[in-house]
């Protein structure tokens, strides 16, 4: 691949939304359902995640996402469900093995959480391109600098990783055996990890020179040839939002101080 | 070398020396050369003779990027180049390296806006770049790929579209420090169209190239470098026909070697360099069955 | 002309599902010095690595020295057939020259006796490339020519009977690109078979008796330099250049194909005007 981003291009009402709002979104939803240990506020935002999920016409790809936290998720399960430290009510017997009311209910928690967070961020990452994202946030204030690493990384990544496959070719070529055992393949790693690290700092070192004469280092106004509008709707959802979170966390001092 | 006024040149170069930082010897001993607008002037040597310091200096890249102290001046327009600022110095000056892909910046996803990452650091107004870019584009033939991510392009496009990229922040010189040397012949020539481009475009060509034989088709001079000094700056015919040019290991375009062999020189007592020059002083000599 | 020593019959060759990037490519290869040419992307890299044993046919047999490759490992290979990577920094990682060339042999010849035996093979390489003298120094101080030389030794002292080089002149002046022929030379006087992959045809046309054009994952032409570089036709179909003396003497309408300036001179001289 010679990009890493799970981008999916479509037409939609949330991919042509503002980055930063999306983002906002995903960090507004996750902080609240921290802040409530609430099984029901976590499916509220749960729910509401994967209607945008569904209305970016993502669901496939959002479902494929949490199936790579599906074993961790089954994993919080079972641990909370027999060791949580609270348990007392028993449930169900499965092997042998006890599983308790308190610990499941605790799990169903902690899932709602993960699973929001997935769904949140997986519709900012899939909706939106990576360098847009990092083209707004420059635009909001984050240092070019840090923006250029961040969009570079993406790319510069895969490309590192290619020439990978031509040093383990290099040095086979020489006799280098990258099975066998153990110490063959400790002996392997230096062989391999060398010249690539060599290799991508020299590489890092001419594009630095490259993007130096591109203008890299000027200090002062930036200008951006993709258009990232801020419209109306942008406008609202980021008051709505900015709300939510204000209601929400008062709530939640007002609950605790009770 | 004469001594001939160097103000009204676009590039002038007087007793320029430099040496890299921790290095044992100097990379640049006492150049002085000048070079006027719109010239297209080539830059050869052996290995190690000073060709892309000598390119580092003159874009500025030393001594911003690597350090250690500049003797001597170097003044593009009057102004001097090491204390120039950058944003004055890369609307001036552009440099293209060789290898075609470590310089794409690979913070951007397409063609088009590769060729804006320039134009964004500057804060060139939009209209404005939209219209740079299509231009960049369709001259140097990229117009049809704008929309590709620039890791699928192939070396000879990558170059143009290092060329293009650069050209696009509209520099007076350009710089390619042996745009070709990683190319197949059809990236090669694809380059080499790309410099008459930007030959007709007035603008001030400086490069450095391995390959005489397409070299002295493209350049009004050359200089010679040799151990980090300046031996010969003049014509092709005149550098080449120089019976000690093997002295310099960097050997000469195969026509010249061949005549030289055969000892046959032009009426004007040059030898040939090009392909063209010695068809035809070969056609001159040949008997015709 | 003597047997095969490689032997390469019906070769397929696909990196995913149905995309041949190799097809049906029937070839041998004997002692002669041989170049093999054609536009990035027209399989020659490919080609090479499948003869090295990097990658397995597809469909097809190659038969390196009697050994087929599908039947060995690619260390069993490199005792045999040897390649020279285009670009040093992806192989180099020790801190010394001799360490470097070391390498190679160290792996091959693990149950020699003879701790000796190793470092002798690689001062000879090291010998033949002229970097002898300096044993201790770290390769990235090496000028870019110097490593290259060094990668050339580095396969050289695996003492390989067949010796693949990889694009040797790129950003060579005429100096190293000299000094390379000039090994080229003395390993094809020591009975190793040499092959070459470039771009360099000058180069093809000085050094390399005979020449494989590749195209589009397929053979376009295959004899003597100096007909297979001389036919226009095939050259511009496989989007390379005809040798710089070949050019000018179809231009001057010669005869024969001079592939050095030495036959050039010759066969100019038959053309002198009298009195001349």
């Amino acid at each position: 691949m010679k990009v890493l981003s799970l981008y999916v291009e479509r037409d939609t009402f949330i991919h042509k939304l503002e980055p930063v709002t999306k983002l906002l979104y995903a960090l507004v939803s996750i902080v609240i359902t921290f802040l409530f240990p609430s099984i029901t506020v976590g499916a509220v935002f749960v729910v509401i995640s994967l209607f945008l999920a569904i209305s970016a016409k993502v669901f496939k790809r959002m479902i494929l996402l949490l199936n790579v936290v599906l074993i961790i998720l089954l994993s919080i399960v079972i641990i909370q469900g027999l060791f949580y430290s609270k348990n007392a009510t028993p449930v169900f017997k499965l092997w042998g093995l006890t599983f308790y009311k308190e610990g499941l209910l605790y799990s169903l928690l902690l899932i709602v959480r993960v699973v929001d967070m997935i769904i949140s961020f997986g519709v900012l990452i899939l909706t939106t391109r990576p360098s847009d994202l990092v083209d707004d946030l420059v635009q909001k204030g984050l240092s070019p600098r840090f923006g250029y690493v961040l969009a570079s990384v993406l790319q510069i990544i895969p490309q590192m990783l290619s020439t990978t496959s031509t040093i383990t070719d290099a040095q086979r070529s020489r006799g280098l055996e990258t099975e066998g055992n153990l110490l063959q393949r400790f002996s392997a790693f230096f062989a391999l990890l060398g010249p690539l690290v060599l290799n991508s700092l020299v590489e890092a070192r001419e594009r630095a020179m490259a993007i130096e004469i591109r203008g890299f280092g000027v200090e002062g106004k930036r200008t951006f040839v993709r258009e990232i509008p801020e419209t109306k709707a942008d406008r609202w959802i980021k008051v709505a939002l900015y709300v939510v979170f204000t209601v929400a966390v008062v709530w939640r001092i007002v609950l605790w101080i009770m | 070398m004469d001594n001939v006024s160097t103000l009204s040149a676009k590039i002038s170069i007087e007793h320029l020396t430099y040496r890299y930082p921790f290095a044992k010897n100097r990379s640049l001993e006492d150049i002085t050369l000048s070079i006027d607008a719109g010239q297209s002037i080539g830059i050869i040597g052996r290995n190690g003779a000073g060709k892309s310091t000598l390119c580092y200096t003159l874009s500025g890249l030393i001594p911003r990027f690597f350090h250690g102290k500049i003797e001597g001046s170097i003044k593009i327009d009057g102004e001097d180049v090491p204390t120039m600022s950058v944003e004055k110095l890369i609307r001036k000056v552009g440099l293209v390296l060789q290898n075609p892909f470590s310089q794409i910046s690979g913070a951007k996803m397409t063609v088009y806006e590769e060729v804006a990452f320039g134009l964004e650091n500057l804060g060139i107004e939009k209209d404005e770049m939209h219209e740079r870019i299509d231009t960049v584009l369709k001259q140097f033939d990229l117009y049809k790929k704008k929309d590709e991510n620039p890791f699928e392009l192939s070396g000879g496009q990558l170059q143009r579209l290092a060329i293009a990229s650069v050209l696009a922040l509209q520099p007076e010189i350009l710089i390619l420090d042996e745009p070709t040397s990683q190319l197949d012949p059809r990236g090669t020539t694809e380059v080499f169209e790309a410099i008459s481009q930007l030959k007709t475009l007035g603008i001030t060509v400086i490069i450095v190239e391995h390959k005489f034989e397409k070299l002295v088709e493209y350049v009004d001079k050359i200089a010679l470098l040799n151990d980090g000094k300046l031996v010969e700056y003049d014509t092709a015919e005149k550098i080449f026909s120089m019976p000690q040019i093997e002295d310099y290991g960097v050997g000469q375009p195969i026509y010249t070697a061949l005549c030289k062999r055969m000892g046959l020189k032009k009426p004007n007592g040059y030898y040939p360099v090009s392909f063209n020059e010695t068809v035809t002083l070969l056609n001159g000599l040949k008997m015709y069955e | 002309m003597s047997d095969a020593v490689i032997k390469v019959d019906g070769l397929w060759f696909a990196y995913k599902d149905n995309e041949y990037v190799l097809q049906d490519i029937n070839i041998q290869f004997d002692d002669r010095p041989t170049a093999i040419v054609g536009q990035n992307g027209a399989g020659k890299t490919t080609f090479v690595k499948v003869l090295k044993g990097l990658l397995k046919p597809s469909k097809g047999d190659v038969w390196i020295s009697g050994t087929n490759t599908k039947e060995t490992t690619v260390a069993q290979l490199s005792k045999i057939i040897g390649l020279v990577f285009q670009n040093p920094s992806d192989q180099m990682f020790k801190s010394k020259v001799i360490d470097e060339v070391m390498f190679g042999p160290q792996n091959i010849w693990k149950d020699k006796k003879d701790k000796n035996f190793v470092y002798e093979q690689s001062i000879k390489a090291l010998k033949i490339v002229e970097l002898d003298n300096k044993l201790e120094e770290h390769p990235y101080d090496l000028t870019l020519s110097e490593r290259k030389l060094l990668c050339l030794a580095s396969v050289i002292a695996m003492d390989p009977k067949i010796v693949i080089l990889d694009e040797p002149t790129i950003a060579q002046d005429r100096f190293s690109t000299k000094k390379i022929a000039g090994i080229i030379e003395e390993l094809v006087k020591d009975g190793k078979v040499v092959l070459t992959i470039t771009h360099d045809m000058d180069f093809v046309a000085e050094n390399f008796e005979r020449t494989v054009i590749f195209y589009q994952g397929q053979v376009l032409d295959d004899g003597p330099t100096e007909k297979v570089l001389s036919n226009e036709e095939n050259v511009a179909t496989a989007h390379l250049e005809l040798p710089n003396l070949v050019r000018l003497a179809k231009a001057l309408d010669f005869k024969t194909t001079p592939l050095t300036i030495d036959d050039f001179v010759e066969e100019f001289s038959t053309y002198k005007k009298a009195g001349d």
